[in-house]
């Protein structure tokens, strides 16, 4: 038995996915970004230096995914969710100060998770999509 | 020292990211439907990976798996998403088999 893969299994599959939920609740809930963004660079560098340190290949593995991911997610709270927030791609959050002005200066942005839905087996209307946004105001 | 997961960090980037277009082009082409499948071969390569004995291959192939995993519970947003308007919307995809039972499952989203 090679634990080698497990291991990068693991570090990727809860990477990924805490990543994914927690980068969107911070950016949501934060005013000032570059704090998390520097606790997620400085984790990422624990991470990493874990990862060279350890004799063992599977920790090895697993710290060094994990290192990665968490840099990756530091690039995502500070560039890539706002983003998200003013296309309308991601909900905004009214009580953020933050989000409060990406609501006033970007028409696409909304308080809406558009993506909190079962697909229908069809592309929106123009008029469907509208209507959505109108509801959330 | 030991570059060993360093390595496989970075590899695992380039998997991650490779898992961003294939969810895109999978679910555009073929539909959200396909989940259970690719959730079934990512099960495969994780299991699989545990007897391989050559460390690069069992640490890529575990990486791969836990990303396919991954992947197939974005596929059903992915579907949103085309439906949404923000990709390219295709109507006519390619259905799996079983789709019939296959929808009477929840997809997974998490």
């Amino acid at each position: 038995m090679n634990f080698v893969g497990l291991a990068a299994a693991l570090a990727t599959f809860f990477g990924v996915w805490l990543g994914h939920v927690s980068v969107r609740k911070i950016e949501r809930d934060t005013i000032r970004l570059w704090i998390p963004t520097t606790i997620f660079i400085l984790l990422g560098l624990a991470c990493l230096a874990a990862s060279l340190w350890t004799s063992s290949l599977p920790l090895s593995t697993a710290s060094g995914i994990l290192a990665v991911t968490l840099f990756w997610d530091a690039f995502e709270i500070a560039v890539r969710q706002p983003k998200r927030i003013q296309h309308g791609h991601a909900p905004a959050n009214p009580n953020n100060p933050r989000h409060a002005k990406i609501l006033a200066e970007y028409p696409e942005a909304t308080t809406l998770d558009l993506l909190d839905r079962d697909p229908i087996g069809r592309a929106y209307t123009a008029e469907e999509l509208t209507t959505m946004k109108e509801r959330a105001q | 020292m030991n570059s060993f997961g360093i390595w496989m960090g970075i590899a695992a980037l380039f998997i991650i990211g490779l898992g961003f277009v294939w969810v895109i082009r999978g679910e555009r082409y073929f539909g959200y439907l396909w989940w259970p499948y690719v959730l079934c071969v990512g099960v495969v390569c994780v299991i699989g990976a545990l007897f391989i004995s050559n460390d690069w291959v069992s640490g890529l192939l575990g990486a791969a798996g836990a990303s396919l995993i991954w992947g197939g519970t974005e596929l059903k947003e992915q579907a949103v998403r085309g439906e949404l308007g923000w990709f390219p919307y295709n109507g006519k995809k390619i259905q799996p088999p079983f789709v019939d039972v296959i929808k009477k499952w929840k997809a997974p989203s998490l």
